[in-house]
């Protein structure tokens, strides 16, 4: 029988938090580059999203020097952790296009990957939905389009033959495309899962850390953080999403234009998910994909997105609206009869990283060699972020002089033990008399343990934020929010890592669970 | 498993209604009893309001002109259930329950087991609204946006002040004795925003919290907005009007802990999430019972207390 969090490898990279004194173990601050080693990065790649965690988890395979530096407080944290959690087959992209061909190529990857990677993966299949006969007419469109995409296990489903496969569909409904392959995921452990394989494999990675400029040079480049600290590396990938732009802006970039496009969703209890037996996708119309239903691979209902474009820079890109939120469920209800009558557990927004210029912009040597600057990578990033990685490693082979020999001792899997999650539901009797920790409930909603919470803490990825312990063991994403783990789990936490609670964040300093005393209030 | 450990009666939550039923069946002489409590001590949500000389009398009990606190209250309760032969199974939780075979999953210490009882009594309590369950709330997500329980963890377990400059929304009992218990502990006087013409606590009440706090009220609101970025900067309602603080406790508003029930395919109704009860707080299968805040609404400890006594009543006329 596997342990619960006996992951317990060699980890060769370095982790470190860019916070003040108390707020983290004393090992893991950040403090100054030395701690980094004097050698310089053959690669540093700025932006620890999900095709950042990807492309550092490719790279790790190489005998390389490479850093990760992102500027929250945990990977994946930005656009990255609000997504509709599914892989696309990418039967609806664009022919020909960047973004078809890594899709294609990441469908093939993705069951492999993540049982390898345990990142939890279920393809329960698409169903495109009609319901109008306009949209029924476009379903044609949509499969000519699949087969060009080389989707060609698609296939037209009659409105009878939809309400046969999902007995709620909404009325309305006249037809439909399959789409078989179609899965949901974890799209928090995507990021995770990459980021800790990376790090056991010796990618250095600093979390908490902006960048606030690029200091070119001949052949070895810097970045400096907003402390004044140089960082120095051969190659520098800006894989910043929304900060892509600003970044770009430090080392002459070319041109781009970035469009935040907000996206809000909302997620249903588990009584909703006997709805839906498939993913439910709209038809789309020219502007967007539409608000879709899906199960989550946690057992929810989710619904979503909106596509709203919001000004570069909007503050409350990542905010829901009462007016967003009624529109998400009137889409879902086009789709799906019963929907209002469910109860919500939570609304969440995103802000998609839209280029105008197009999706997936790779530009290499942009502004001086060794850069590469990519960005426009759209809601389809979840998917295409291991095939990216690896068209990402190609072309700066190619444009870069990047040489790569493998590394031997690099791990390729995550153990089943890495993930002390619901992985191995239900709790079974061995686990609990190995270390009864593992039978004291913390979570109700969700049944997370105090055995799971310290396992997580002790994980190669040393989360030290609420948020960051919430998207590993899935601890307070329940119905309740919160309402009953959050002291108890701050206490453990504490008690765990010797972090006063008065110190404890939500996502990073500044965001401490109770507030500081010392702000000085002006009404 | 075939060796389930079987009982006359089983109690789901051990707060002040789950410990009426026990008491109530002592005294009828019924058993062997088991109380289950996913928490580790008895007495449920009044234990979190801890006894303090000189604080504010929270989580008060009315019905004798008395006021006491919370956990004083539960204390009380506790002793009594001590002098009844229920057996107490502490930190286990109830993950499945099959209605039908009346059998129920349980995870512990001592790992899992299923156990089997001719009645079922469902006393889960309730908990407070969720921002977005409550439907008028949108925004950001950020940190300092908790519950009444929150603010009694912080502030009775860890002497920790959540917000200096407090946002409450909600105007019930629960919302003016969170404002008066923040104020005891040197907050500014709170801004109390709810969807409501006027506080939805009675005149009575309000009056008695006055010594402490005399709450900022706006005003109805029809939907407000949190704003910050990564912390709460304040409270913005879609009129124009912004609340600045650091802090928001998000109070009262009850929704009943009836999960088992809806995912065991008890009849629940949605988004309620009300039970559907039947005579004598009967649920829709026969052998299932209900008492305490789990039937929905806000009651106080005692009432809680006294329907499970008047629950085992009818649950020993089932048996």
């Amino acid at each position: 029988m596997t342990q619960f969090g006996t992951w317990q490898p060699k980890i060769r990279g370095r982790l470190f938090y860019n916070w003040p004194c108390g707020t983290c173990e004393e090992a893991l601050r950040f403090i100054s580059p030395v701690q980094l080693g004097s050698k310089p990065y053959d690669v540093a790649i700025v932006g620890a999203g999900v095709v950042g965690c990807a492309l550092a988890y490719r790279l790790s395979m190489y005998d390389l020097r490479v850093l990760l530096v992102e500027r929250l407080h945990d990977v994946g944290e930005g656009t990255s952790k609000a997504n509709s959690a599914l892989i696309h087959t990418g039967y609806d992209a664009k022919p020909g296009t960047l973004e078809s061909e890594l899709l294609r190529e990441a469908a093939a990857y993705w069951p492999d990957l993540a049982a390898r990677l345990k990142i939890p993966l279920d393809p329960i299949g698409g169903i495109m939905m009609a319901v109008t006969d306009e949209q029924e007419r476009q379903l044609e469109v949509a499969k000519k389009n699949a087969y060009a995409n080389r989707a060609t296990d698609v296939s037209i489903l009659s409105a009878a033959e939809v309400r046969e496969r999902e007995p709620n569909a909404s009325s309305d409904v006249c037809g439909g495309l399959l789409v078989p392959r179609e899965s949901m995921i974890d799209p928090f452990m995507a990021s995770i899962a990459y980021a800790e394989v990376a790090l056991v494999n010796g990618i250095d990675l600093l979390l908490g850390v902006d960048i606030a400029g690029v200091e070119l040079g001949q052949a070895l480049h810097h970045l400096i953080t907003a402390d004044g600290h140089r960082l120095p590396a051969c190659r520098i990938v800006n894989a910043a999403g929304l900060g892509s732009r600003r970044l770009a802006d430090g080392y002459g970039g070319g041109a781009f234009d970035i469009n935040p496009r907000r996206g809000q969703f909302v997620l249903f209890d588990q009584s909703a998910r006997s709805l839906v037996r498939h993913i439910l996708l709209p038809v789309p119309t020219v502007n967007t994909k539409g608000v879709l239903v899906s199960p989550t691979i946690f057992g929810n209902l989710l619904v979503g997105p909106t596509a709203e474009d919001l000004p570069l820079d909007d503050p409350e890109a990542a905010h829901t609206t009462l007016e967003g939120i009624r529109r998400v469920i009137e889409g879902g209800s086009c789709l799906v009869s019963g929907l209002t009558e469910q109860p919500v557990v939570a609304t969440y927004a995103g802000a998609r990283c839209a280029c105008n210029q197009g999706s997936y912009v790779i530009r290499y040597n942009d502004g001086a060699p060794g850069l590469v600057t990519l960005t426009g990578v759209r809601s389809t990033g979840l998917t295409a972020s291991i095939s990216l990685a690896r068209h990402l490693i190609d072309g700066m082979q190619k444009e870069l002089g990047l040489e790569l020999s493998p590394d031997i001792e690099a791990l390729d899997t995550r153990p089943e033990s890495a993930w002390p999650g619901w992985w191995r539901r239900p709790f079974a009797n061995d686990t609990v008399d190995a270390r009864v920790d593992h039978g004291c409930v913390v979570c109700f909603c969700e049944v997370i343990s105090e055995g799971e919470i310290r396992d997580a803490l002790d994980s190669p990825l040393k989360p030290r934020t609420m948020d960051a312990l919430k998207r590993r063991t899935r601890s307070m994403m329940g119905r309740c929010q919160g309402f009953d783990c959050q002291v108890p789990l701050a206490e453990i936490m504490s008690s765990h890592t010797g972090i006063t609670i008065s110190q404890l964040t939500k996502n990073g300093p500044g965001s401490e669970l109770v507030a500081p005393s010392q702000r000085a209030f002006t009404a | 498993m075939s060796n389930a450990q079987h009982f006359k009666v089983a109690i789901i939550g051990g707060g002040p209604a789950g410990i009426g039923v026990a008491v109530g069946l002592a005294k009828r002489g019924v058993g062997p009893v088991v109380l289950i409590e996913r928490r580790t001590e008895i007495g449920g949500t009044p234990m979190g309001y801890r006894k303090k000389p000189g604080g504010v009398p929270t989580f008060v009990e009315w019905t004798r002109g008395r006021v006491v606190f919370g956990e004083e209250l539960a204390g009380r309760l506790a002793k009594r259930l001590a002098l009844t032969d229920t057996a107490i199974r502490l930190s286990t939780q109830v993950t499945k329950i099959d209605p039908a075979e009346k059998r129920l999953t349980l995870l512990g210490q001592e790992g899992v087991c299923d156990i089997t009882a001719d009645a079922v009594v469902l006393t889960a309590g309730a908990r407070e609204q969720t921002p977005a369950e409550k439907g008028w709330l949108a925004g950001a997500r950020t940190s300092r946006v908790g519950f009444t329980r929150h603010l009694t963890g912080w502030l009775d377990g860890h002497g920790l002040l959540p917000a200096r400059k407090p946002v409450v929304v909600g105007s019930d009992l629960i919302a003016y004795s969170a404002a008066a218990k923040m104020r005891d502990a040197g907050s500014d006087e709170p801004v109390m925003i709810d969807q409501r013409r006027g506080p939805s606590a009675g005149l009575f009440e309000r009056f008695f919290f006055r010594r402490w706090t005399r709450p900022d009220w706006p005003g109805g609101v029809t939907a407000v907005e949190i704003k910050g970025d990564r912390y709460f900067v304040g409270i913005k309602s879609n009129d124009g009007k912004e609340w600045p603080g650091d802090g928001v406790i998000i109070c009262g508003e009850l929704v009943p802990n009836t999960e088992l029930a809806l995912l065991g395919g008890l009849a629940v109704e949605l988004p309620s999430r009300q039970l559907q009860l039947a005579r004598g707080q009967a649920l829709s299968q026969p052998g299932w019972f209900a008492a305490g805040n789990v039937l929905g609404g806000f009651h106080g400890a005692q009432w809680c207390y006294f329907n499970g006594r008047r629950v085992a009543r009818t649950v020993s006329h089932f048996l």
